[in-house]
């Protein structure tokens, strides 16, 4: 298994927290790196060369700067970056949020879990599905 | 203007019907009159003209006759024959004068026997005449001349007479026509002026009421579609508002779930018995607030803006609010019975959800001891038949669909407020809820310009009736 990093973008500093926690409770060996918005996350990725593109990217839609579509939009139109996965991570549970998501080139929608409990398995699976099940980019 | 408005809007418009009515009974009658008088004035006219001819036809009877006369007397003292001639010829014009009177006077009986009396003396005046008016007159032995001549001379006389009576009579008559055509005249003058203020009068209070009613029905519109705007603005805020809140007041108790979740995965094991039941309430209490503002966005949700309705049958929403329910339906070994439904225009996403919320409403409060079994039965009723229906819709007919099943029931005082928003018959622990469901069917059908309603008895099952109108009052 790589250990490659996961790349979480939220405003919330609490979802980063119970993000992270979930991760940690399901002993997932990837490190996440948090953002507090788009821009962090482009600038960091800017950073790097093309060996290190990160493995997942978690992007939340609504946040301050850059927002989750203006970043799926940047991501899919820049030749390094447009095949990194990435799962869009929202409260929101509009159809059109969803719909335009997928539309800009979005790999999966996950509306944010409703407690912990839920939010745990929904870490869990994108383990067994991204991590241990898909094949993914190098 | 300041009296009309100190009265109220009823007796107002009272007084404008009397006023009206009034003044048309006024005009018409006046109208009437005015006829009555015209025709009066025209029959003395005409009356006066007639009386003049009849003079006029006197005046000639009388100067014929003097013509006659003074040709015949020319000729007798003269011995000019010349004369017999011309006395002859205005002999034999002068029937054509007196038939003239004759048809002039047909109409006066008074008058008509002075003219029958004028014709037996113009005969013998006539006959006279011939006598007289010939040339070998001097033959004529003196006693029959002067006979002949004095009878002429009689009749004359007596002509001129009658004509002179019957002069004076048409002369009196002249005056008292004339003096009567001149009553109807002055009078017809008075009524023409008289309508004419009365119709000025009517017109301007007419127009006066007219122009304020106008200008008042013109503020009620501006006022009404002003409070239209208002209210179509204050709705779309409100559902705006509804939509936000819930949204956004759901983000907050994520945390609180979601934090005291992780608290108990973590640490429960080593926290005292006492914080981790806390913690499970406080769990519980942010899962059944997440519940309460899950409904409370559906039922704000539950509006008919952005959507069309649709003519669609009842039974295509039925069997999808079932195949929702179809898992609680197995569990419960619930028995649905269901006859066929109407066509209806509606809005099926809604029609949707009430099926379902009441198919869930009779399992969820089923009997202990015993399935449910729910019979949904459809007729067609009449307006009239529906519990306070509005008066509008008592002439309309509406299709009844009754949702009937065999569970607990209520007590009928309840029937009412179990379709009041977050309103609950039963404590928590018995039957989970958040108290909306029926809120939802109460919403979904007034949306369809129905009503609903329930029956029941307590532990004798529940029915609720929905009705929604046959032809469609959906714009």
């Amino acid at each position: 298994m790589s250990t490659r990093q996961i790349l979480m973008a939220d405003d919330d500093a609490d979802d980063r927290f119970l993000v992270q926690a979930a991760f940690e409770d399901n002993n997932i060996p990837n490190p996440v790196v948090f953002f507090e918005d788009g821009e962090q996350l482009i600038n960091h990725l800017s950073k790097n060369d093309l060996n290190d593109n990160p493995l997942l990217i978690l992007l939340d839609l609504n946040m301050p700067k850059r927002d989750g579509r203006e970043v799926l939009k940047l991501l899919r139109s820049n030749k390094v970056w447009n095949a990194i996965p990435i799962i869009i991570f929202s409260t929101s549970n509009a159809p059109d949020d969803v719909n335009a998501a997928y539309q800009l080139g979005a790999n999966c929608y996950i509306i944010k879990p409703s407690s912990y409990e839920g939010l745990k398995e929904a870490v869990l699976n994108i383990q067994k599905f991204w991590l241990n099940t898909a094949t993914l980019p190098v | 203007m300041r009296l009309l408005r100190s009265i109220t809007e009823q007796k107002l418009s009272w007084l404008v019907r009397f006023l009206l009515g009034t003044s048309l009974l006024l005009i018409i009658g006046l109208s009437y009159s005015y006829h009555t008088i015209n025709k009066q004035l025209l029959y003395f006219s005409e009356k006066v003209s007639h009386t003049q001819r009849v003079i006029t036809a006197l005046k000639e009877t009388s100067s014929g006759l003097y013509e006659i006369t003074f040709l015949t007397n020319s000729f007798l003292f003269l011995r000019d024959t010349t004369y017999i001639n011309k006395s002859l010829a205005a002999i034999a014009s002068f029937p054509e004068i007196t038939y003239k009177l004759d048809t002039l006077v047909s109409d006066n009986a008074v008058q008509k026997r002075r003219i029958r009396m004028l014709h037996r003396n113009l005969e013998v005046f006539y006959t006279q005449s011939a006598v007289l008016l010939k040339p070998d007159v001097i033959a004529l032995n003196p006693i029959s001349f002067y006979a002949s001549y004095t009878s002429l001379g009689n009749e004359t006389t007596s002509i001129r007479k009658l004509i002179s009576e019957m002069t004076d009579t048409e002369t009196m008559l002249l005056q008292s026509r004339i003096q009567s055509k001149e009553i109807y005249s002055k009078q017809i003058f008075r009524y023409n002026w008289l309508i004419l203020l009365v119709t000025v009068v009517f017109l301007s209070t007419a127009f006066v009421l007219l122009d304020r009613e106008l200008v008042r029905n013109k503020m009620y519109r501006v006022d009404l579609e002003n409070k239209i705007e208002n209210l179509n603005r204050s709705n779309a805020e409100l559902e705006q508002f509804a939509y936000v809140a819930s949204h956004d007041m759901k983000e907050p108790l994520r945390k609180i779930r979601s934090f005291a979740d992780r608290t108990l995965i973590k640490y429960g094991k080593d926290l005292p018995d006492d914080v981790n039941q806390m913690m499970i309430k406080i769990d519980n209490s942010s899962q059944r607030m997440q519940l309460l503002i899950t409904d409370l966005l559906s039922f704000s949700r539950t509006v008919n803006t952005g959507t069309t309705p649709k003519s669609i049958s009842l039974n295509i929403p039925f069997a999808e609010a079932r195949a929702n329910l179809s898992e609680i339906i197995s569990e419960s070994n619930a028995i649905i019975h269901c006859e066929p439904l109407p066509t209806v225009e509606v809005y099926p996403s809604q029609m949707v959800q009430l099926f379902q919320n009441l198919l869930a409403n009779s399992i969820k409060y089923h009997k202990e001891n015993q399935s449910p079994v729910i019979h949904i039965r459809y007729k067609l009723v009449s307006g009239e038949v529906i519990p306070n229906v509005q008066p509008a819709h008592r002439d309309i007919r509406f299709h009844k669909i009754e949702v009937i099943d065999n569970g607990i029931g209520f007590d009928k005082k309840f029937a009412e407020k179990i379709f009041v928003i977050f309103q609950r018959l039963h404590d928590r622990s018995k039957f989970e809820g958040t108290g909306i469901g029926l809120a939802i069917c109460k919403r979904v059908v007034s949306n369809h310009n129905g009503y609903i309603f329930a029956e029941s008895m307590e532990g004798k099952g529940a029915s609720l009736h929905v009705y929604l109108p046959l032809e469609s009052l959906l714009t």
